[in-house]
């Protein structure tokens, strides 16, 4: 029987603790428990069958260590231990006469991309193949467990969807304030596998039931679904060396009811608990009857940290990772600039973006291949959600995959071809859409018309099951230049959409100005009528100062900011002193006095100034060079410290944004000294150093190949080639990756023995760096800059 | 609850050599850098005692792990047992040290070393704990030996993290090769003696002499 059918019918009961009852079978410190699938079947057997007896209703396989992942070199094979732990589990139950048998499924024991180092879809694989061995060996269903990674805990459910048709369980491991080690709470959690389509998910693991009792209550209050609770024996204590677990079968039991009552459906045992845990507990609450579940409908996304409902107020969706009209943006995507790109994140999340448009479509770039590449980056420097922006359904479903979180999707629309390719990747990775009134014959002029393809959308999305909640309409913002009449109808149809409908609403609100002058002014304006009119949602620049002043002046207005919090608050982010304030007019010495200074603001403030009257070229070599080599030298004499090196470098920095974005609209050709490739060394994460030199060469005007870090040899050798470069700099901290240098270096002397490398990082000297081939050894940050100048004065 | 050393903070800095001066705006931004580091970082730390026991050589076993090294052998002589033991600041400091890199990285270079001086500082508490904890069975602790140092591979990284079931725990792993993510960690083993400990800093078994942190004393 399909326990699915159970569920809700009658309470069920999982197993109690297999580590505690495999170390009291005497599993010795440091052996792999799956091995004894293979060597000791009988114990583990016996381990089901007690459990069995205690009255639970699923047992879960020994399989909770057997990623291929964790496996590897142990001598224990993933299939081979999986099958086996499976149909012990299937004999123990068949014996019994009752039970299902679930395919327990644990971390890999490694971080994700890229906070760790295991690629996503590696992942996905690697789980695949416990997922079909346990399957074939007659498991009934899959409990993912212990998950303390959303990232993680989504490439294992992918992987059973995709290798199975067996229900999916899955609980995660929060601490007592309710959150994951990698930083995500319990919305973010429900949001992420909801929309993955689980049927059941709930708490294990970490907590005793003391513990776990704060935390029911807000999973309750989020989930539609069936829950499970499986807390430990109470909190561990470290007794002799042995971890203790301290909660009676009888307190457990207490517990385990007071849950039931509340609404849990699944109960059972994590670590330290017995088979006399288990009898209490069933016992308890064995004639519970099950508290019905309520549907929570609710238009929201999600990020790995934390969700963002969309209500009452306006939800606001930063625009600025799109190439659409943005040079530098472009030219950023054509050269692989990722860390430009992900600069737009952070300063669009420091203005008070709550999600963020990405973005990358250019005629000439793979946007699949793009999106893939920009996607985990961003994933790892902001806890946004992000919304994924993309008309190439395939690159839209390889984001989709790859997204952590539930995402908000832009967009579909009315047209047959559209809902057909981006309803059925809604089902499978969840998310809500944002979706476009227009449909085959175009945008409908008037309201009736756009509300007419609404509704169509909604039927169609019925048909596979996707709540309206999940659909958030953009009645499409037409040029008010053009027709004078277009901003009523599509303020009218934001109302008739939030009140005959009920569906939330959003708007891309700077289309309205086009070919009108101050075209903020009618931006802000137009912004807040719809907001008045029940916008949820706006795609718009948030660095810009009229849409984010028209922003919280509503919420306050709209009563929607207690105390006009928030709109004070902004009001002094703005006014916000950002040191000694040279003045901007003052003429030439400003420039230099303020990147010599690290002065980001008066630098650039000084910059735009000067460039009304001189040449930016002129400002660079009279002003910024002089500045830098300035600085340059006061470090390397030990006058200046590195953090004052890199405050003139940022100053520095900026100003040359601001020139070169004027010599590119100028049409003139940016001067670059030579290319450097850089890399951190395969098996090495850690990048700061690395990234320190980046800043200082750029400044120094360099163009910088950045490959990132953990960089396979084959990698540099690629770049060193594609770019013709003559210079590479490779970082590595540890001694055990400055092996990995050395591999690198015979590389490149082997294949591309015209290039020359130099060499930093922690733990190397003048000698190792000898040793290993390097042309140069940088002791420090400013060094590399001036090997660079003599490789590249030497060459001209 | 741990606390940055600034003197050390500084010191990982490059600040404590003449010749420079720490102005006042320097000394806001990485104050500065402090508060937002302590606001986001969430130190834990997991640890466990195993019997020490010597299979040969320089070769030694603890918690079912097996550890060849002459300096850890060395270091451990007069230790009967150890701590295992492993710390993280967690993910979100290594996030937000890399979103600070993006936009001034004069700050990621201060959050970096507030990072550290935090991670030792926590380290350093919870050994105080264990020291407390020992004290009454005549026992010390040694200073923290971690994975990597002198001689002792970090090839074991990945063992006694199993062993403390860190990766559940306290969310710290080890990649492919053997690095401890988030990057803000530490893992080591503390020997228990019978000997009094003079100190517990570990420049002095470091052969990178010319290391620029070294500390002299």
């Amino acid at each position: 029987m399909d326990i699915r059918d159970e569920l809700g019918r009658r309470m069920l009961f999982f197993d109690g603790a297999m580590g505690t009852m495999l170390q009291a079978a005497g599993l010795p410190a440091g052996e792999i428990p799956e091995r004894w699938n293979l060597s000791r079947p009988d114990i583990i057997r016996e381990i089901h069958r007690t459990y069995l007896e205690a009255g639970c209703d699923i047992v879960l396989s020994n399989t909770f260590g057997a990623s291929p992942v964790k496996l590897e070199n142990s001598g224990v094979g993933t299939e081979d231990t999986v099958a086996a732990a499976v149909r012990l589990a299937r004999q123990a139950v068949e014996e019994a006469g009752r039970g299902w048998v679930a395919l327990d499924i644990g971390p890999t024991g490694r971080l994700l991309r890229p906070t760790g180092d295991l690629p996503f879809e590696e992942a996905v694989s690697a789980f695949g193949r416990q997922v079909r061995a346990g399957a074939e060996a007659g498991a009934e269903l899959v409990l993912i467990e212990t998950m303390s990674d959303l990232y993680e805990l989504k490439a294992a459910v992918l992987a059973a969807k995709e290798n199975c048709t067996l229900p999916v369980f899955a609980t995660l491991i929060f601490d007592a304030s309710g959150k994951l080690l990698t930083g995500g709470d319990i919305p973010a959690a429900v949001a992420l596998l909801e929309g993955l389509g689980v049927d059941a998910l709930g708490l294990n693991c970490g907590l005793g039931p003391k513990q776990m009792a704060k935390l029911l209550p807000d999973l309750l209050d989020w989930t539609s679904l069936p829950v499970i609770i499986t807390p430990n024996a109470g909190l561990p204590e470290c007794v002799d060396g042995c971890t203790r677990f301290n909660v009676t079968p009888e307190d457990f039991a207490a517990s385990m009811l007071d849950f039931a009552e509340q609404g849990a459906w699944m109960l059972g045992g994590c670590c330290g608990t017995t088979p006399d845990h288990i009898a209490r507990m069933v016992e308890a609450c064995r004639d519970v009857k099950p508290i019905p579940l309520t549907r929570k409908s609710r238009t929201w996304v999600s990020s790995y940290a934390k969700t963002v409902v969309f209500g009452k107020k306006p939800v606001l969706i930063g625009e600025r990772i799109n190439p659409t009209g943005k040079s530098r943006l472009k030219q950023a995507l054509r050269e692989g600039d990722l860390d430009y790109i992900l600069r737009e994140g952070v300063t669009q999340q420091q203005s008070g973006a709550m999600v963020l448009d990405v973005n990358v479509g250019l005629p000439d770039l793979d946007e699949g291949a793009m999106l893939c590449r920009i996607l985990p980056e961003l994933q790892g420097i902001t806890d946004l959600p992000l919304q994924i922006d993309t008309a190439d359904f395939s690159a839209m479903e390889r984001a989709l995959r790859l997204y952590n979180g539930r995402p908000l999707i832009n967009s579909v629309c009315g047209k047959q071809e559209s809902m057909d390719a981006v309803f059925p990747l809604m089902k499978k990775y969840g998310g809500t859409v944002i979706a476009l009134t227009l449909d085959e014959s175009g945008i409908p002029a008037t309201t009736e018309g756009r509300l007419a393809v609404a509704r169509r959308i909604l039927n169609e999305a019925a048909r596979y099951g996707i709540p309206r909640e999940d659909i958030i309409f953009d009645p499409l913002a037409m040029t008010v230049s053009a027709d004078q009449t277009a901003a009523a109808t599509t303020l009218e149809a934001l109302r008739r959409i939030r009140d005959e409908l009920g569906c939330k609403t959003s708007l891309g609100v700077s289309n309205i100005s086009f070919g009108l002058p101050r075209r903020e002014t009618v931006n802000a304006a137009f912004f807040l009528m719809a907001m008045q009119n029940g916008l949820a949602a706006a795609i718009m620049n948030p660095n810009s100062r009229a849409m984010m002043d028209a922003f919280y002046a509503y919420g306050a207005l709209a009563g929607l900011d207690p105390n006009c919090t928030d709109y004070i608050a902004h009001c002094e982010g703005e006014a916000s002193p950002t040191g000694p304030t040279p003045a901007p007019s003052a003429g030439g010495p400003v420039l230099s006095e303020s990147v010599i200074h690290g002065l980001r603001e008066n630098a650039v403030s000084a910059a735009r100034a000067e460039l009304a009257s001189r040449e930016p070229m002129d400002l660079i070599d009279r002003e910024l060079i002089p500045a830098l080599d300035f600085v340059g030298r006061e470090f390397e004499a030990g006058r200046l410290y590195l953090p004052q090196l890199l405050m003139s470098a940022e100053a520095a920095r900026s100003v040359f944004d601001l020139i070169k974005a004027k010599i590119q609209a100028a049409g003139g050709e940016q001067v670059v000294k030579g290319t450097v490739v850089l890399a951190t060394v395969k098996g090495d994460v850690h990048d700061i150093g690395k990234n320190i030199v980046k800043v200082l060469l750029e400044n120094y005007g360099y163009r910088v190949v950045d490959l990132g870090k953990d960089v396979d040899p084959e990698r540099v050798l690629e770049a060193v080639r594609r770019e013709k470069v003559r210079l590479v700099g490779l970082s590595a901290l540890m001694t055990t990756t400055v092996t990995r240098m050395a591999e690198t270096i015979r590389l490149l002397r082997r294949d591309a023995p015209g290039c020359l490398v130099m060499v930093g990082g922690a733990v190397l000297t003048e000698d190792y760096a000898r040793q290993i081939d390097a042309d140069f050894y940088g002791p420090d940050a400013m060094s590399s800059v001036r090997y660079a100048d003599r490789v590249f004065a030497a060459g001209k | 609850m741990a606390e940055i050393d600034w003197k050390e903070t500084r010191r990982y800095l490059g600040l404590h050599r003449p010749g420079g001066t720490v102005d006042h705006r320097l000394e806001e931004s990485l104050h500065a850098c402090g508060r937002e580091l302590t606001a986001v970082a969430v130190p834990r730390a997991v640890w466990k005692r195993a019997e020490l026991v010597r299979e040969g050589k320089n070769v030694l076993s603890a918690g079912g792990i097996r550890l060849e090294s002459r300096s850890l052998f060395r270091h451990l002589r007069d230790c009967r047992g150890v701590y295992l033991f492993a710390a993280t600041l967690g993910a979100e400091t290594d996030r937000l040290i890399r979103r600070a890199g993006l936009v001034d990285m004069s700050r990621a270079v201060m959050l970096q070393a507030c990072a550290a001086s935090l991670l030792e500082a926590w380290c350093d508490e919870k050994c105080d704990e264990l020291a407390r904890q020992v004290e009454e069975e005549g026992l010390y602790l040694k200073p923290r030996f971690s994975p990597g140092y002198g001689d002792l591979s970090i090839a074991c990284q990945q063992q006694l993290l199993e062993e403390l079931e860190a990766p559940k725990r306290i969310g710290l792993t080890a990649t492919a090769e053997q690095m401890l993510t988030p990057t803000k960690s530490v893992t080591a083993l503390i020997g228990l003696t019978p000997d009094p400990q003079p100190c517990r800093t570990g420049c002095s078994t470091c052969k990178k002499t010319d290391c620029a942190f070294r500390k002299t004393e």
